[in-house]
């Protein structure tokens, strides 16, 4: 039986090309502002978008209004610029919902239409509680984007989910300068969560860039005041992964400087309880400061926010709990004495806690410096590890002298709601104003007992436990919101769902910067092709796309499997893992097959994704497992 | 040179001279493939000796090594411990690591 095959159009390709017949459709028919054009999610990724279009004789402004459940509150409204041909992003709808729409002419007619939306969730639509008023969050959204294999959602001052996405994007959402938001794109080059690059879109779900890059993303960008983009990466053909930082220009996806961490770095010390020698730092976070051109970098394996410089990349300060250990089985656990020495703080003030495993680091205007403290393990020795039950985790705020090498404490939320609170992965914060934070503590988990448990969410909801997400908004040290969600959800933000810039725009999306050559298996096993195709059993498949394949297959437990690429004499082996994932660090589990986690599964269902880059000519796609070489019937074109 | 020893046959050998040792499951597809890596190494370096010990016929051996885990391979040299991998391993790795510690 022949392997089935699928050639994939990328996303920004068939945005466009709906778009098109979206715009052809409006030039042929009569739409009005009384009978507008109405597509509901035009753009494919986010359900709970519409865009309208229609044209005036004048040129007018247009607001648009999705109607609350409850009025004014829940209403979310928008002027656009005046123009004769409105084509309207509608973004906050609601899921499974006749909305009301109100679109009305600057001083001009007003009419209502209806939108309806399917349940996008399933009924299962993760939200357990959202306490707060809508005098204080207004017509802003909570976003949280995924940990797990849910999906990004966003909601209101009720808890009705007024934004979502249908794709596994994640990692962290940020809105840029112009209104568009970056986020992680949901093509994965490598398990457990390394991903292509970058989209950036609007919030109805319309991409104008990918940013490809050799590395792939993970965890975090930032936006430089110049608008280029620093992007957290790694050399996926290295021995080590998250571990460097590029940064991208932001019109040519042209990768302009990389930062790696082992150039400043002492690398094997430092270590944290979830420190392996592949993933020593595991970068989660990056931060430019301005004031003193500087970078900062959040090491979640050595319990550390590092800073250097931008220009040389030479380390300027580390926030660590600085301990030096003169035992030699612990040493590695601890810091070279003569690193902590020109590098690390000291702590003043009565009430001091250094952070552990910390997500999400952050300079405030003023210098200070904050972040999500996991307090996972909550020690350097591990014979002082904190199990979970006795643990906290807490947003925390640091001042730093950085002429006498001191730092105080000054602010703290979290610690006092304990083991209920804590997160050992994932989280952030984020600064609104003095005084005024989000703590969000996406990745808490329990045991199928009801124990606090220190699992990774993908692990302990595949063991039967429950995980959740608390999102916090604090003023003045007073509880402003909370959000409480099933599922562990990587970050939380707090965004406007129109912008004051660009809310859409028309036109193609550009597919920037390049995807890395995929790392072959060094040894190839001499074998003579069988001539028998790939068995039914194994349900293989192949998706092409424009820039890169995947096979997909169900292999057996304990199975040898290589895949090949051959060309004449050429070869190309890749070796594609059989085994139960290995994984300490689970920031996003999205692509986890349930039997990849579970040692006792037999069957192995396995995505391997090859890129073009690299390879030049058409090859036979074949497939050793363990003393067979199969045929698949296809071939690639690179 | 390759050879697949039991508990007492690799306590006899481990402790003379270089030795790259794989704890291994013959149930497990990157232990097999790590196989095949090993036959490369044994052509670049014919004088190593390599040891594979089965990880489920020799338990209480591979608690005596902390051997949790496969594949796993331990590099001793005169029987002291110099280096421990865990997972499958390249075979530029494998040279890098042995060529560390040959001399």
């Amino acid at each position: 039986m022949a392997v089935k095959y699928e050639f994939k159009e990328h996303i920004i390709e068939r945005q466009y090309q709906a778009e098109q017949e979206m715009l052809a459709e409006l030039e042929q028919g009569g739409y009005t502002l009384q009978n507008p054009l109405v597509k509901l999610n035009l753009y494919f990724i986010n359900p709970l978008s519409a865009v309208i279009a229609f044209k005036t004789e004048e040129e007018v402004a247009i607001t648009v209004t999705v109607l609350g459940k409850i009025r004014p509150q829940g209403n979310i409204y928008h002027t656009f610029a005046p123009a004769k041909t409105h084509v309207l992003p509608i973004v906050g709808l609601y899921s499974n919902y006749a909305n009301q729409v109100e679109i009305q002419a600057y001083r001009g007619e007003k009419a209502v239409i209806t939108i309806e939306t399917p349940d996008v969730f399933d009924g299962k639509d993760p939200i357990i509680s959202m306490d707060t008023t809508p005098e204080y969050l207004q017509d802003n959204l909570i976003f949280v984007t995924p940990a797990t294999d849910d999906l990004a959602v966003a909601y209101d001052y009720r808890g009705d989910a007024r934004w979502h996405l249908n794709v596994p994007c994640s990692f962290d959402m940020k809105r840029l300068r112009n209104g568009n938001v970056v986020i992680g794109t949901d093509r994965l080059l490598k398990l457990p969560y390394y991903m292509s690059g970058l989209y950036e879109m609007s919030l109805c779900g319309k991409i104008y860039k990918e940013f490809r890059l050799p590395g792939g993303y993970h965890h975090d960008s930032f936006e430089m005041p110049d608008g280029n983009l620093l992007i957290l990466t790694e050399d996926l053909t290295s021995e080590t992964v998250e571990d460097m930082c590029v940064l991208v220009d932001r019109e040519t996806g042209e990768i302009l400087k990389t930062w790696d961490y082992k150039d400043f770095m002492p690398v094997g010390y430092g270590r944290s309880g979830s420190w392996s020698e592949e993933d020593w730092f595991h970068n989660n976070a990056v931060w430019y400061d301005p004031n003193t051109n500087s970078l900062t970098f959040s090491g979640r394996h050595v319990n550390s926010m590092v800073n250097i410089d931008f220009d040389t990349g030479k380390l300027n300060w580390v926030i660590t709990d600085p301990q030096v250990f003169d035992d030699p089985e612990k040493e590695h656990y601890g810091w070279p004495r003569e690193f902590v020495e020109k590098y690390c703080f000291k702590p003043i003030g009565s009430n001091f806690g250094w952070q552990y495993e910390q997500h999400a680091n952050l300079i405030t205007p003023d210098g200070d410096v904050m972040c999500f403290d996991n307090h996972h393990y909550g020690a350097r020795d591990p014979e002082q590890y904190l199990p979970a039950k006795d643990n906290y985790s807490r947003g925390v705020r640091y001042h730093i002298n950085t002429k006498d090498m001191t730092i105080e404490q000054v602010w703290e939320y979290g610690k006092d709601r304990g083991a209920a609170f804590f997160s050992p992965y994932i989280c952030n914060v984020e600064f609104y104003n003095e005084g005024h934070y989000m703590v969000h503590s996406g990745g808490i988990a329990y045991t199928a007992e009801g124990e606090p448990s220190e699992m990774l969410g993908p692990m302990i909801r595949h063991l039967g436990g429950s995980i959740y997400s608390i999102t916090t908004e604090i003023d003045n040290n007073k509880l402003m919101l909370e959000l409480k969600v099933h599922g562990n959800y990587y970050r939380g933000e707090k965004l406007k769902p129109y912008s004051d810039g660009i809310n859409l725009e028309l036109g193609k999306g550009r597919i920037l910067g390049e995807m890395g050559v995929t790392k072959e298996f060094e040894t190839n096993i001499p074998m003579d092709p069988s001539g028998e195709m790939i068995p039914e059993k194994c349900e293989a498949s192949l998706t092409e796309e424009m820039d890169r394949f995947t096979l997909h297959a169900t292999f057996m437990k304990g199975q040898m499997v290589l895949l090949l690429l051959e060309q004449g004499e050429e070869s190309h082996p890749y070796f594609m893992s059989t085994s139960k994932g290995d994984f300490k660090a689970m920031c996003m589990g999205t692509f986890l097959d349930a039997s990849t986690l579970d040692e006792n599964a037999l069957k192995r269902p396995i995505n391997y994704s090859v890129n073009k880059a690299g390879l030049s000519g058409t090859y036979d796609i074949r497939v050793i497992i363990d003393d067979t070489k199969y045929e698949t019937g296809l071939q690639i074109t690179c | 040179m390759i050879q697949e020893v039991n508990a007492t046959e690799f306590k006899e050998k481990y402790g003379s001279g270089l030795v790259l040792s794989d704890f291994f499951s013959a149930t497990c597809g990157p232990c097999k493939m790590l196989g095949f890596v090993l036959k490369d190494i044994e052509k670049l370096f014919p004088e190593l000796s390599i040891l594979k010990v089965n990880f489920e016929a020799n338990p209480d051996l591979c608690k005596e090594f902390g051997v949790a885990g496969y594949p796993t391979i331990i590099l001793f040299k005169d029987g002291e411990e110099k280096k421990r991998l865990t997972g499958l391993q390249q075979k530029t790795a494998l040279v890098k690591l042995i060529e560390e510690f040959k001399s």
